[in-house]
């Protein structure tokens, strides 16, 4: 388990995924009201980590790569299908909150792992 | 620029142009009996900032809304023309207080979203607090 700290490996994988999105719904709640708006979403941790759904696609890995904006807003952001409105905007608010929370106890339960593992790290070395 | 702080940016933006919005209804509603004043209306623009990378959202120019002044029987009213009419303003208070709502809604949505960030982000500074 903790040979090479693949838990740890994982939560922070975790976490900084649920970050990503948290980061992605916000623009679409700040947009909510922008025309021509499409909303963005991210594939969900378990695709996105394993790698799944992102065959045949080039990822840029470096920041010397071409198109490598390797700070971007996530690489594989995809535009959501959903109806859009008369003036071309396809946020729905509804649905931005139900992900925020989906997101919200990623994160939390990402920590609570992290936490927990950190912990039993600690007592396997004999401190408190 | 970290997630998070990208997220508090942009839910900051969102939040600034909703105030604005608020701001140019506010002004409306309360120019509705002003005559000859003509209704404004602001346009959300997604822009892609220099300093991050992600579509933060501003408000653009005002514009002045071309409809027909609303034309005002009164007589006795100082700039009545020959027939005893004067133009009005444009104003129409439903869909001022319409708008207002959905500005009230939007900048709700965009606070909850800040909340939520800042909550995740001291989440993990309370990792380092043992």
């Amino acid at each position: 388990m903790f040979e090479n700290l693949d838990v740890f490996k994982i939560a922070h994988a975790m976490a900084s995924h649920a970050g990503q999105r948290q980061a992605i719904i916000s623009q679409n709640v700040a947009n909510a009201d922008t025309p021509g708006f499409k909303s963005l979403d991210l594939p969900d941790f378990k695709s996105s980590y394993t790698g799944e759904n992102q065959t045949g696609l080039q990822k840029a890995t470096r920041d010397k790569h071409l198109h490598g904006t390797h700070s971007g807003i996530a690489l594989n952001a995809f535009e959501e299908k959903s109806i859009a409105s008369p003036d071309g905007n396809s946020v729905s608010i509804e649905t931005e909150m139900l992900k925020a929370t989906e997101v919200s106890r990623q994160h939390n339960r990402a920590l609570a792992i992290y936490k927990s593992s950190l912990n039993i790290l600690h007592k396997s070395l004999g401190r408190r | 620029m970290t997630d998070f702080s990208k997220s508090l940016t942009v839910a900051t933006s969102g939040l600034k142009a909703q105030a604005m919005r608020l701001r140019h209804l506010s002004e409306n509603i309360s120019n509705a009996d002003t005559p000859g004043y003509r209704r404004k209306t602001v346009q959300f623009e997604s822009e892609f900032g220099t300093r991050s990378d992600v579509a933060s959202v501003s408000t653009g120019k005002v514009n002045l809304d071309r409809t027909e002044l609303e034309r005002i029987y009164d007589p006795s009213h100082p700039l009545a023309d020959d027939t005893g009419h004067f133009d009005g303003s444009n104003v129409n208070l439903l869909i001022e207080l319409a708008d207002a709502r959905e500005a009230q809604r939007s900048y709700e949505a965009n606070l909850k979203m800040f909340e939520q960030t800042r909550k995740m982000s001291s989440g993990l500074m309370d990792l380092l607090r043992r």
